[in-house]
């Protein structure tokens, strides 16, 4: 919300400086985003009369000036023709700066001694709006009563500020030069002056000879109100008008107009002017457009509306979009005579969704979507017709028409004394209480423990007992309240969950063999999905689509971690990071149903990536350090996921559960990522996993008895799995605590096609110690199953 | 009698393409060049085309240009098949055996938590201690958890503070960890001392806005709650995150679900609160949203107003991790740059 500094002092005395008041501001709640001063960079600019002009003695085109700027008279040598002896002018003397970034000194021009420069209206950054005159072509003549010698700022209207606060969406009613001015009453501790509001009509008209209103949707137009003005001379708005409005960011168009916009500004009320006689059979109807009815508002471009979109209609036709825009068939023209002006409360949602649907959004919208109060409604209409009035833009119709469903009474608000302290934790004398919110207008009783509020009509915010203590304290001042540590609070035990604990415990084993975690977006896109070569049928398909993506790689719920590790690999990779070992712990999406019905799982996921010095046994290796962590053995078999290498990659097998897989990135994945380097990556159903882990602990006595160690040779073929025959040698033997492999030999001594195993068994009983017959015994029963099941011969 | 030429020809070579060894690429470039290339019989008949009759040639030239396309695609048939042929072999070729023991030499150094895990455990530590547990809850929400139920109807104005990304009308992307205020207030009656990190999601990206960060939410809620509480907790979030001389300062803002509602100050972290770049010369940075809960949030969770009180906060982690670590820009913390992560130590 723009606000000029000028026009707020119309309603409260500001005896601060600019910092102080914005201080005070911030300091009751309301941010002042920027502050302008617009006659930032004018300096040493002055109002000077043209005294004596001579012809140039060499040069055709420039004129010597004799200027008077008070306490001297100023030799200025200029280009200019539009100037005349006796103007005031604005006169940029040595050493001035101005808004265009020129700074001017004096010199010698062809000779001739010029100290200063005279200025046109563009060198002083105005236009038209801040000083008839300003654009033509030529310097800025000023008008003939101008003082002398006085700073140019104030006589063109610069000498002000021009504040954006920040206006939170519960104080709609700020959303104007007056809602914000009672605002920095209270932050200055002032009255708020509000000018009486009058105006004189002609008796013997009556609006209702003018213009009927019939409002068909109630609930979408709980107020509708209409007056009139005649004999209207259309013309431009004067000076001050047209400055405040250029402060705020509009354009001065005509008295009439400007008035609406001078209204809306100040009061926050949007209004809005017809041509009376564009209004077919004087019938104002306010109803919803019908399917497919067009309208052509002022921006010219023709809308296709719908039921619900809400339209301000003649007998005949669409004349506006109600609250939005109006329409160009029943506008302000040169030759308007009479003039019917709107002020209504349009149904918030309804405008915000039709300004949405229609893609149209103007400062009247803006505040319809904000929410506008019944009560200003009254205010802001009267107050279009004194500013037509003082501005004598024609002769005010008596009556007003005025439909309301809505009941504009203060309401009063009771609540008990000691919700004050109990909400806040301070104790704040009655006497301060009841002096707060009479500055904000709120009418105050305290008898004994209760207290009685009188809101006033335009706070619709204000519903019960915590608003108005948010009142006292904001007003108050938030450095009274003094530091506790719910000392009065039970206590309670607090700490994380078992899942984080558990993820904490994966991510501390994670780091401690130097992986670092990664944090990826939550969304991908699909073509980042299609890089991994899945079938079309593959369940991370599935996926969850935003309505409104910000981009095709941002468009869908990841219903994998993959494409975002290789993604940051595939990036590592092309800075020249030699090499990486990261991982992720990040949600999954996977809906119950397309389009979604319910809210879909999410499933807690851990993605491993490894390049540079990873290979598949260290991938293994972490893998395994995490299930021990939990008590849980890694079982593996080939893997059949299409992005894995079909050699190097496995499923991971917890209790016959797959909770996921790893290995190598699959060579034609590797291309679609980028990746240059063997990447290895795994990805784990952490809720599936979780659910394996072995929670409970439960000692174990140490063995009493020594174990007995035992090494084993055998040749078996080449793709016989190591794991199958360590798995094969426990079978059946209880006394057999490890088996380890320690050596695989290929090569000369062996027959191509097969290889040597080595490993070594370690055996040990719980009540006695071992005798070599026994050992010897086991030692032949593995033997037989390996020769068995692997064909297995004794090197 | 010139198609049955034709036609023998195109069998031929086919029949050659089959016989070539699945690995041999050259044998099969050399039988492609014999057969399409400049002195293929092919390109004679081509040249031949001048001897016949006018009316005959351009029937004849479409059947030998139909037989060429016949063995170019042959060809690049072949070739993929060898191609595969070649890739699955050497597949199969690098193939280990899956079982072997795991490689367990590692680097002798750690890795590195993301800086958003950093900040988020040191203050679950910071708030655990005080007695608060972590509870998280869905990233994928319903429009009740994540505005209605939070004093945010359909269509307000206050509903523009978050932009939000939508799955369907009813279901959306959270905008913050408020939602669990819902959840958990909708599982348990007080006391209640909730804390919820979590990743959100808004529809903004530019220079310092990113589509999904990181916020930290907490709620308390009990007999006996108030606003010098929700102050004093946070003075020691801030004395245990900075440094002990830090402060806190109140500014009254707006948040639907909260009332009163502030936004909270900390000095400056850089320059101890004497202003510099950081803190825009005000010594202060705006860290988080407080206030005390709504009532009406209350009454929407079915825990009576009237006798309990309580106050929330949130905070953005990847804002406090940019205070705390200065650093400049949100995009660093989602590019995962290893000379980035290397440094949270």
């Amino acid at each position: 919300m723009k606000a000029l500094l000028s026009w707020i002092k119309d309603f409260v005395e500001v005896d601060v400086d600019i910092d102080t008041l914005c201080q005070k501001l911030v300091g009751i709640g309301f941010e002042v985003e920027e502050v302008t001063y617009l006659g930032e960079n004018i300096e040493n600019v002055v109002t000077g009369q043209i005294l004596k002009i001579e012809k140039h003695p060499d040069a055709d085109k420039l004129v010597v000036c004799q200027i008077n700027v008070g306490d001297e008279v100023l030799q200025i040598v200029t280009g200019a023709n539009n100037i005349k002896e006796g103007d005031i002018v604005p006169v940029a003397k040595h050493g001035s700066k101005l808004p265009n970034g020129a700074s001017i000194k004096k010199g010698k021009l062809r000779g001739v001694e010029s100290n200063g420069m005279l200025c046109s209206g563009e060198e002083l950054c105005i236009t038209d709006d801040n000083y008839p005159g300003a654009e033509v072509y030529g310097i800025l003549i000023l008008d003939k009563n101008t003082p002398i010698g006085v700073d140019i700022k104030p006589v063109i209207g610069v000498d002000d500020y021009v504040l954006d606060v920040g206006i939170t969406s519960n104080r709609p009613d700020c959303q104007s030069i007056l809602g914000l001015s009672r605002e920095v009453a209270v932050a200055l501790g002032k009255m708020i002056k509000i000018p009486e509001i009058k105006y004189t009509t002609e008796k013997t008209t009556n609006i209702k000879d003018y213009v009927s209103v019939e409002v068909k949707d109630k609930d979408l137009c709980p107020t509708y109100l209409a007056a009139g003005v005649k004999d209207v001379k259309i013309a431009p708005s004067p000076t001050w008008m047209r400055r405040r409005l250029k402060a705020v960011g509009l354009r001065g168009i005509s008295n009439m107009v400007d008035i609406t916009n001078y209204v809306l500004w100040e009061m926050g009320q949007p209004m809005h002017a017809f041509d009376h006689k564009d209004i077919c059979d004087n019938k104002i109807i306010v109803r919803r457009a019908q399917d497919g009815e067009q309208i052509i508002p002022f921006d010219e471009k023709t809308y296709t509306l719908d039921n619900d979109v809400l339209v301000i209609a003649d007998n005949n036709k669409a004349v506006g979009l109600a609250g939005i825009m109006g329409g160009k068939n029943s506008g302000i023209k040169e030759d308007t005579n009479t003039v019917i002006f709107e002020a209504a409360k349009f149904n918030r949602e309804n405008i915000r969704k039709s300004s949405k649907k229609l893609g149209i959004r103007s400062d009247s919208s803006a505040r319809f979507e904000k929410g506008v109060n019944s009560f200003m409604t009254r205010l802001a209409l009267a107050r279009a017709l004194q500013l037509t009035q003082q501005l004598d833009c024609g002769i005010c119709i008596d009556g007003m028409i005025d439909i309301s469903t809505e009941t504009c009474d203060k309401t009063k608000l009771t609540f008990k004394f000691s919700k004050i302290k109990r909400l806040l934790g301070i104790s704040i004398p009655k006497a301060t209480v009841i002096s707060i919110l009479e500055t904000l207008g709120i009418k105050t009783t305290i008898n004994d423990n209760l207290v009685e509020c009188v809101i006033p009509e335009y706070r619709d915010d204000l519903e019960r007992d915590c608003d108005i203590i948010e009142e006292i304290i904001r007003v108050y001042g938030y450095d009274h309240i003094k530091p506790t540590l719910l000392n009065k609070a039970s206590i309670t035990c607090g700490g994380k969950t078992q899942c984080q604990a558990e993820i904490d415990k994966t991510k501390e084993i994670l780091l401690g063999l130097g992986c670092s975690e990664i944090i990826t977006y939550g969304f991908f896109g699909k073509s980042a999905l299609d890089k991994l070569t899945l079938p079309d049928d593959s369940e991370l398909y599935n996926l969850i689509k935003i309505k409104n993506p910000l981009g095709e790689e941002l468009s869908y719920m990841r219903s994998s971690l993959l494409p975002g590790m290789l993604n940051v690999i595939s990036a590592n990779q092309s800075r020249s990071n030699l090499n990486a070992s990261l991982f992720e712990f990040g949600k999954v999406f996977k809906p119950h149903s397309l389009p979604l019905e319910d809210l879909p799982t999410e499933t807690e996921t851990l993605c491993i990536g490894l390049y540079g010095n990873g290979n598949f046994f260290k991938l293994k290796g972490i893998i395994t350090a995490i299930l021990n962590e939990f008590g849980c053995e890694l079982d593996v078999v080939r893997s059949k996921q299409p992005f894995l290498h079909p050699g190097i990659s496995a499923d991971i097998i917890i209790n016959d559960d797959i909770v996921g897989y790893f290995g190598e990135v699959h060579p034609n994945v590797a291309k679609n990522y980028d990746l240059g380097q063997t990447t290895y990556i795994a990805t784990i159903d952490f809720d599936a996993l979780s659910k394996h882990f072995n929670k409970q602990i439960t000692y174990k006595a140490i063995a009493k008895f020594p174990a007995v160690e035992r090494d084993l040779s055998v040749v078996v073929d080449d793709d016989v799995a190591v794991g199958d025959l360590i798995k094969a040698s426990k079978e059946n033997i209880y006394i057999l605590e490890e088996v380890k492999l320690f050596d695989v030999y290929k090569g000369n001594q062996v027959e191509s096609g097969k290889k040597s195993v080595s490993l070594s068994f370690r055996f040990r009983s719980e009540n006695k110690t071992l005798t070599d017959n026994e050992i010897e015994k086991n030692m032949k029963k593995i033997l037989g199953a390996l020769q068995t099941k692997f064909n297995a011969k004794l090197r | 009698m010139l198609n049955d030429k034709i036609k023998e020809l195109v069998e031929k070579c086919k029949s050659k393409i089959a016989e070539v060894k699945e690995t041999s690429a050259t044998e099969l470039q050399k039988i492609k060049s014999e057969s399409l290339g400049k002195n293929s019989e092919l390109a004679n008949m081509m040249k031949c085309m001048r001897d016949l009759p006018g009316e005959e040639r351009p029937k004849f030239g479409q059947m030998v240009n139909e037989a060429r396309k016949l063995l170019e695609e042959a060809f690049a048939e072949a070739e993929s098949k060898m191609q595969e042929k070649m890739l699955h072999d050497k597949l199969e070729k690098e193939k280990v055996d899956i079982t072997l023991p795991c490689d367990m030499t590692f680097e002798q150094t750690r890795g590195h938590l993301h800086p958003v895990s950093l900040v988020t455990n040191e203050i679950m530590d910071i708030f655990k201690g005080l007695g608060f547990e972590v509870l998280e809850g869905p990233e994928i929400e319903t429009d009740y958890y994540c505005f209605e139920a939070l004093n945010i109807p359909k269509n307000h104005p206050a509903r523009d503070m978050q932009d939000t990304f939508y799955i369907t009308e009813n279901i959306l992307l959270r905008t913050h960890t408020s939602p669990n205020q819902v959840r958990t207030m909708k599982k348990k009656q007080p006391p209640i001392k909730m804390l919820c990190p979590g990743k959100v999601y808004r529809s903004d990206d530019d220079a310092s806005h990113s589509p999904m960060f990181h916020q930290i939410e907490g709620l308390v809620v009990d007999k006996n709650i108030t606003l010098c509480d929700l102050q004093g907790t946070l003075e020691t979030f801030a004395k245990a995150l900075f440094d002990e001389k830090t402060k806190t300062r109140f500014r009254p803002s707006f948040f639907p679900f909260t009332e009163p509602s502030v936004e909270v100050d900390l000095t400056c972290s850089n320059c101890g609160g004497t202003g510099c770049k950081l803190c825009k010369g005000t010594g202060w940075i705006e860290v988080l949203g407080a206030g005390m809960v709504n009532p009406k949030v209350l009454e929407n969770c079915g825990i009576d107003s009237e006798k309990y009180t309580g106050y929330a906060f949130g905070m953005g982690l990847e804002r406090i991790a940019m205070i705390k670590y200065g650093i400049p820009n949100i995009k660093l913390f989602f590019e995962n740059d290893v000379r980035f992560l290397k440094q949270f130590r």
